[in-house]
């Protein structure tokens, strides 16, 4: 083997394709699906905090904004997440065909979109489920898109 | 017939993941058909007219048929293969992968 690893080094290379159409593309809705999840049970968390009294001292309201620093960060990380995927799959993985089939395309990604930023202003769990339910959506004319 | 009997090649493309990663080389034995046939499992980098690209691919053989053979992808889900060009003739076949760096 010590003989092959030489011989591969002193060869020139060219490229070989492993090759997949989709260029080296992988699309897939559950991305997205997984992001909306996430922004619902960061939303969750953060309605769950609560203080241990009315007025807390200053150590537990620093841990509280801390949490809640952490929580919203992932909620917008994740919301950021999914318009993204959701985008990719726009611009990239639909055809002309398939919106003509679905013609309600453009408005779904449209809406899944607006509900993503809404998402990052608000701490609102129905705003929440609506993205999820608006992404499933998505994922389901990608479904029928693979029959 | 490639009067070099080894060639090197670098992967792009994650069809033959996790076998192969893209960025990885490969000897191919130009060779290897002479004196044998090709035969289930083999990795092998083929040139053909069928595929969309201009660039040489490489899959693994699923099944021989007579002369023909059937390429697949190790990462099936993520590999464009003999599922969308059909079989392959032999004489496509550029040679057997024979080593991975």
């Amino acid at each position: 083997m010590d003989l092959m690893k030489l011989v591969i080094r002193l060869l020139p290379t060219r490229v070989v394709l492993a090759h997949c159409d989709i260029p080296c593309g992988i699309y897939d809705p559950h991305a997205a699906q997984l992001a909306a999840k996430t922004v619902l049970k960061m939303v969750s968390l953060i309605n769950e905090l609560q203080p241990s009294v009315s007025e807390p001292p200053f150590d537990e309201r620093k841990k509280i904004i801390s949490q809640i620093s952490r929580l919203t960060r992932v909620k917008e990380d994740h919301a950021e997440l999914c318009k993204r995927e959701i985008l990719i799959l726009w611009t990239d993985y639909f055809k002309a065909e398939h919106l003509e089939k679905f013609p309600n395309l453009h408005d779904l990604v449209w809406k899944v979109t607006k509900l993503c930023s809404e998402n990052k202003r608000t701490v609102d769990e129905g705003k929440a489920a609506e993205l999820i339910e608006a992404v499933d959506k998505i994922a389901e004319v990608f479904e029928q898109t693979k029959k | 017939m490639n009067i070099f009997p080894i060639q090197r090649f670098t992967i792009h493309g994650n069809s033959m993941f996790p076998t192969l990663r893209s960025g990885q080389d490969v000897l191919c034995f130009n060779w290897a058909y002479i004196f044998s046939k090709p035969k289930k499992g083999d990795m092998v980098i083929v040139q053909s007219a069928k595929f969309k690209v201009q660039s040489e691919i490489v899959k693994r053989i699923q099944k021989v048929e007579g002369n023909k053979v059937y390429l697949i992808g190790d990462n099936a889900r993520y590999s464009t293969d003999s599922r969308n060009f059909g079989l392959i003739d032999q004489s496509e076949i550029i040679g057997k992968v024979i080593f991975v760096r």
